[in-house]
């Protein structure tokens, strides 16, 4: 039963972290003409997860609710892009950025699978059909 | 599904900046042949909410092209005039990647709402 648990978690922390990634990658795209914007995104979920607290909330701010220093993982930091850097000092690379936004989409799309899957066997184990 | 609205709000506010860009490419076009026009140049800054936005408008102060027309109004002596010192390809090039950033930011905005509503089916069940 608690192995269940951990899989409902460990889904809704990694659709979680999929939603705090696309909105960086947002971000990014959508300054992807702006002077000196340095692409930002975060470390992969299993990183997070490993360190065993699932995903935290996003604080751009060191004063921002919930942000504790030391969990330095979970925090947005500057990606590294393949291409090179633009003169005006920008280094988003458009094409990068949407394998990114893939890479999140199938991120998401798995998450919620397990999870409406671990649903499933949740209410056939208490005898409910379907 | 705040990260996803927030998402969709960075993704329509490059939208927003790009089609002012499309605008500014727009008006230079039209007036590539208007005397003495310089042509608009804008600058995008980005916004502490992760947002972007068109900053202010800069005139381009490289030199009018000179033109031959003895017979225009606005000729001088030796039969010159100022025109604009728009450059019809560097427009283009610019409108293409304009097109281009907003159609990656079109396509992000669409994986936001698909998403949340790949999210939100889960509760329909």
């Amino acid at each position: 039963m608690s192995n269940e648990l951990t899989i409902l978690q460990m889904a809704s922390g990694l659709a979680q972290h999929s939603g705090a990634r696309l909105s960086l990658i947002s971000q990014n795209i959508a300054n992807a003409d702006t002077p000196g914007y340095v692409a930002r995104d975060l470390p992969d979920f299993g990183a997070t997860w490993a360190q065993g607290q699932g995903v935290q909330l996003t604080a751009s701010r060191a004063g921002h609710f919930g942000s504790t220093p030391g969990q330095a993982s979970t925090r947005a930091t500057e990606s590294a892009t393949f291409g090179t850097m633009s003169p005006n000092g920008n280094n988003v690379a458009i094409e990068d950025q949407m394998m990114r936004a893939a890479a999140i989409r199938q991120d998401h799309e798995l998450a919620l699978g397990v999870w409406s899957k671990s649903l499933d066997m949740l209410r056939t184990a208490i005898g409910k059909r379907g | 599904m705040t990260d996803l609205i927030a998402s969709m709000a960075a993704s329509a506010s490059g939208m927003a900046a790009q089609s002012a860009r499309m605008r500014l490419v727009g008006e230079n076009i039209a007036n590539a042949d208007t005397p003495g026009y310089r042509r608009k140049l804008v600058a995008f800054e980005s916004l502490a909410s992760g947002t972007v936005e068109a900053g202010r408008v800069t005139l381009d102060q490289s030199q009018p092209v000179r033109q031959y027309d003895p017979s225009h109004p606005m000729a001088d002596t030796s039969g010159y005039y100022d025109g604009s010192n728009v450059n019809l390809v560097l427009e283009i090039a610019d409108a293409r990647e304009a097109q281009r950033g907003y159609e990656a930011n079109l396509r992000l905005f669409d994986q936001a709402r698909q998403m949340s509503s790949a999210a939100l089916t889960l509760l329909r069940r």
